[in-house]
């Protein structure tokens, strides 16, 4: 939930993109097996060792640490006849959907353009539109509070200008709306890809009989990009069903409750911890959203079929918009630009500098830099930021490498391992960040060998890994599948075994790739907020986690200032993506 | 930055000072045993002591550095983990025989005294156990740090001082007839996501006959409830509530120092206080700087240094911010402090609480 900004299962791999380009399958000899074998094994170990305790946890009736604890089903008894379950259920539902309601629209409408239109300032806004995709929901919803809560800064000028405020931002619409925006790029990802390798010829076709643009669009190019349509919307719905951060923070003041902030009440309603029931509501999690990751492999195996409709070598022209057009779709995406992105930020970074705010305050009396002073002098937060960096950035380089070695084993495997590896890689996406984050933290409290690295960023890190593995498997396997066939099997015809081709043909030819890897998989832990609250201790803390331990006792000025630096290093890392060339476009 | 590192320095300067300047006889603090000496040796080569607490950092930083201060060699691990955190950490580290934590320092009173009767807990007698009142400690177990009142924040351009209520029956008699202008404006902690905030009502249940006449007044105005008493005063601040109550009073008393637009009262018939408990775990690793950092911030110095960065002294001898003493004064005289005792178990029976929700949520639903 807090990391992946994208959940898509692994094996999507960018494939949309190319249609029909299945390789003639290798030979498959033994030599590479123990390789795939000894990494396969390994991440099922790493993923099914937490998963499998947080399942056995589920069938308690106590801790499963509790000498008193017994197989039991009152866990799933209480859950079930729980009101407030079904209540934060059948919100989770509108939630995930009404989420799909907004973020599919819009993104299908914003890849259109940007993809098959002749609109200014593409290479800009290529960029600018994945901008709500890297920073950290927790510190959006912040943001959103100081702009447009009933007294922020935005509310106040439209209470002043027009006597009224005509939104209610802690309301389930106001939840959705913010949720579904911030969640526009995810869309846009998946629909644009589709949309740039569709030959422009049958829309031409369309525009010489006198279609218009908007006819055309609809009646050529959706149906084309239908299932990507389909696997985006899925996406939205798995990713609404994990969301925290927003819910957490904007659901409070109404007492709206979604799973996961249910699963996190649950730590404080009966005093003492109910590991039981925490498990339980994560598995439901996990029943739900599996089929979900079910059903989108199986839609990207007909989309195959779609997509092979176009056929190779069509050129792609771009439709003209006109000038009223022009100014149509820019301001639409300016819009959008300002809500999901101008109004967060913009929202935090005045908190950040100010000890009041809200209606009869005069900011400019307020400005300070007193926010910032703790984040020096008090050693855990300042200890926050350098681990937050140190993490993202070397942590980032070795996940990379890890995820290569993962991506190497399924490279090209069509056995057993890799339909295995495939459902590995989903298991993890399927939980809350929470709730792995408190498994790691038993499997690093209670495995023998493993308990001296604990205090240290070491376990982090790994939970990190596990946490991101759906997302930069999906990258490195992006990059990976470019390797054309044809060389991979020079090699082996002349005598190359499988693992000198990899050195000596496959990781040359992607190490650009890698880099891009780098950067994005850095954004993604620095973002990252949930994974470590249960498992940081002094001197592992991070930002995010930071941020959610510090809303405890609501120490606003400090969360405000950490925001601000978590965005400031955002910022960073993504201009070091681009200058490295990451191709955040798939 | 630079004023931060002066005034860090600053500050160090002036409590090694005020160390050196206590009474100290051949080392060890007047009133202390004269074994003391060993103790603080058996600390020094033991070289650290880790803190599991829910007390954010930055407002233990003085004390940190005060104990930093006066015995160099002993590094501070300080763990903010929240309340429930805490506690969690603390017996899952006991049910693994790994038990991370030397001291653990709670606001949550009742998860405190839960872990001392369930044995997660190591006895000592404090040689400042003395100086403190008869309810601020448990059996040598559980020592109470703090002494911080339970009160009501609001927002002086909505709500002018004349008009605030200053008793119990005022703020229900206020609520109840400013139902319609106060709707949806009036805030609390929500008992379901907040271990103090739990504390504040269930002690409020037990102690006076009026607190459900006050969750329905409540509930009538569209009362909104809050994880936290920051978030509370964050929505107070700019105007998206009017008033805030049963919220931690010493946050507050802190707050109005900055924030012009913040007012905070106390009811003058009672304002019922809570306290950050200190305990030694059992198996500690290391015990002996456990017992120095306790006795440490049951000192007179230690006191001061809390109550300088905004939580008061529990004794009555300190003169930085507020004490036992002139916080009962500046609360209007009927301060009452939650005592540690274990009536604060009766609310962890999970059927006692389940009660307790059902009929909070009864009262705000307006039944």
């Amino acid at each position: 939930m807090a990391t992946n900004v994208d959940n898509s299962p692994a094996v999507t791999s960018g494939s949309w993109v190319q249609p029909a380009a299945r390789p003639p399958y290798l030979r498959r000899r033994l030599d590479a097996a123990p390789f795939r074998i000894g990494v396969i094994g390994t991440l099922a170990i790493a993923v099914l060792g937490p998963v499998g305790l947080i399942v056995y946890q589920s069938f308690l009736d106590g801790p499963f640490f509790s000498p008193r604890s017994q197989l039991s089903l009152d866990a799933y008894r209480y859950i079930l006849s729980d009101p407030s379950f079904y209540e934060a259920l059948g919100t989770t539902v509108l939630f995930a959907f009404g989420m799909v309601a907004v973020a599919v629209p819009l993104g299908s409408i914003l890849a259109f353009l940007l993809t098959r239109t002749d609109i200014k300032a593409k290479k800009l806004l290529e960029i600018l539109v994945l901008m709500p995709m890297f920073i950290s929901s927790i510190v959006l919803a912040f943001g959103y509070t100081v702009a447009i809560g009933p007294s922020g800064f935005v509310s106040i000028f439209f209470r002043e200008t027009i006597g009224f405020v005509p939104w209610n931002l802690y309301s389930l619409g106001g939840l959705i709306a913010i949720a579904g925006l911030s969640h526009v790029p995810h869309v846009y990802l998946y629909v644009s890809s589709a949309m740039r390798n569709l030959p422009s010829d049958l829309e031409e076709a369309a525009r010489s009989t006198g279609a218009g643009i908007w006819r055309v669009s609809r009646d050529v190019t959706l149906p084309m990009v239908l299932p990507a349509l389909v696997f985006a919307a899925s996406l939205n719905i798995l990713l609404g069903f994990e969301t925290f951060g927003i819910p957490l923070v904007l659901g409070d003041p109404n007492g709206i409750m979604v799973l996961t902030t249910y699963i996190y009440k649950l730590t404080t309603l009966f005093g003492v911890p109910t590991y039981q029931l925490m498990a339980v509501v994560a598995m439901v999690l996990v029943l739900i959203t599996l089929p979900l990751v079910y059903f989108q492999r199986r839609i990207l195996r007909h989309s195959r079929r779609y997509a092979a409709l176009g056929g190779k070598g069509g050129r792609t022209t771009s439709l003209k918009l006109g000038r009223g057009g022009q100014v149509l779709a820019l301001s639409l995406i300016g819009l959008w630009l300002f809500v999901a992105v101008v109004l967060p930020i913009g929202g935090i970074t005045l908190r950040a500098f100010v000890d009041a705010w809200g209606q009869g305050v005069n900011l400019m009396d307020h400005l300070t830099l007193a926010n910032f002073d703790n984040l020096m002098s008090v050693p855990s937060l300042f200890r926050g930021i350098l681990n937050t960096v140190l993490l993202s950035v070397v942590g980032g380089a070795i996940a990379v490498l890890i995820y290569l070695l993962v991506g190497l084993a399924g490279h090209r495997n069509t056995g057993l391992s890799n339909t295995v590896l495939d459902y590995i890689v989903l298991l993890p996406r399927a939980l809350p960040g929470l709730v792995i984050g408190l498994a790691f933290f038993w499997v690093f409290l209670f495995v023998p060998l493993l308990t001296p690295l604990r205090p240290t960023l070491v376990s982090l890190f790994v939970a990190y890994v596990v946490v991101g593995l759906s997302y930069g498997l999906r990258l490195l396997q992006g990059t990976l599948i470019q390797v054309g066939p044809e060389l991979e099997e020079a090699a082996r015809t002349t005598g190359a075994t499988l693992g000198r081709t990899w050195r000596d043909i496959v990781i040359p030819i992607v190490r650009p790739g890698l880099v891009g890897a780098w950067a994005l998989i850095m954004i993604i832990f620095l973002r990252e907020y949930a994974t470590g609250v249960y498992l940081m201790s002094s001197g592992t803390e991070v930002i995010g986690s930071l941020m959610v331990s510090l809303l405890q006792t609501g120490a606003m000025d400090t969360i405000a200032a950490l925001a601000f630096i978590s965005i400031l290093l955002t910022a960073g890392g993504l201009t070091l993506a681009l200058r490295l060339g990451a191709k955040v476009h798939d | 930055m630079r004023m931060t590192i002066m005034r860090a320095l600053a500050a160090g300067l002036l409590t090694a000072a005020a160390s050196f300047g206590s009474a100290w006889a051949g080392g060890i603090p007047a009133g202390y045993p004269s074994s003391y000496a060993d103790l603080v040796k058996a600390a020094k080569a033991e070289g650290a002591v880790s803190i599991y607490t829910s007390t954010d950092s930055a407002q233990a930083k003085a004390l940190l550095e005060a104990f930093s201060a006066k015995y160099p060699g002993i590094k501070i691990e300080y763990n903010d983990l929240g309340t429930n955190g805490t506690y969690n950490r603390v017996i899952s580290e006991a049910a693994a025989g790994q038990v991370g934590a030397d001291v653990v320092w709670s606001s949550a009173m009742d998860l405190q005294m839960a872990l001392a009767t369930d044995n997660y807990i190591d006895l000592y007698v404090s040689p400042e156990a003395k100086a403190l009142p008869a309810w601020a400690s448990y059996k040598d177990m559980l020592y109470a740090a703090t002494v911080e009142p339970i009160g009501m924040i609001y927002n002086t351009k909505a709500l002018p001082e004349a008009s605030v209520p200053k008793t119990r029956a005022d703020l229900i008699k206020f609520l109840n007839d400013n139902r319609d202008t106060l709707r949806g404006k009036v805030a609390t902690f929500d008992p379901e996501k907040s271990g103090s905030g739990f504390l504040h009502h269930t002690n409020d249940a037990r102690a006076t006959s009026t607190f459900w006449d006050l969750a329905k007044a409540f509930g009538a105005a569209g009362g909104r409830t809050y994880s936290s008493s920051g978030s509370m005063k964050e929505t107070v601040v700019s105007g998206e509530n009017v008033l805030a109550f049963n919220i931690i009073g010493s946050y507050a008393l802190d707050w109005v120092k900055q924030s012009p637009n913040l007012g905070v009262a106390f009811g003058t018939d009672y304002t019922p206080a809570f306290s950050r408990v200190l305990a030694i775990t059992k198996g500690a690793p290391h015990p002996n700087a456990a017992k120095l950092f306790i006795d440490f911030a049951l000192s007179r110095d230690g006191q001061n240094a809390l109550a300088s960065n905004g939580l008061p002294s529990v004794r009555t001898d300190t003169d930085k911010g507020f004490n036992l003493a002139t916080l009962n004064e500046r609360v209007g005289g009927n301060l009452k402090p939650i005592a540690l005792d274990e009536d604060l178990l009766e609310y962890m029976k999970p059927q006692v609480r389940v009660e307790f929700f059902k009929k909070w949520k009864a009262s705000l639903a307006g039944s």
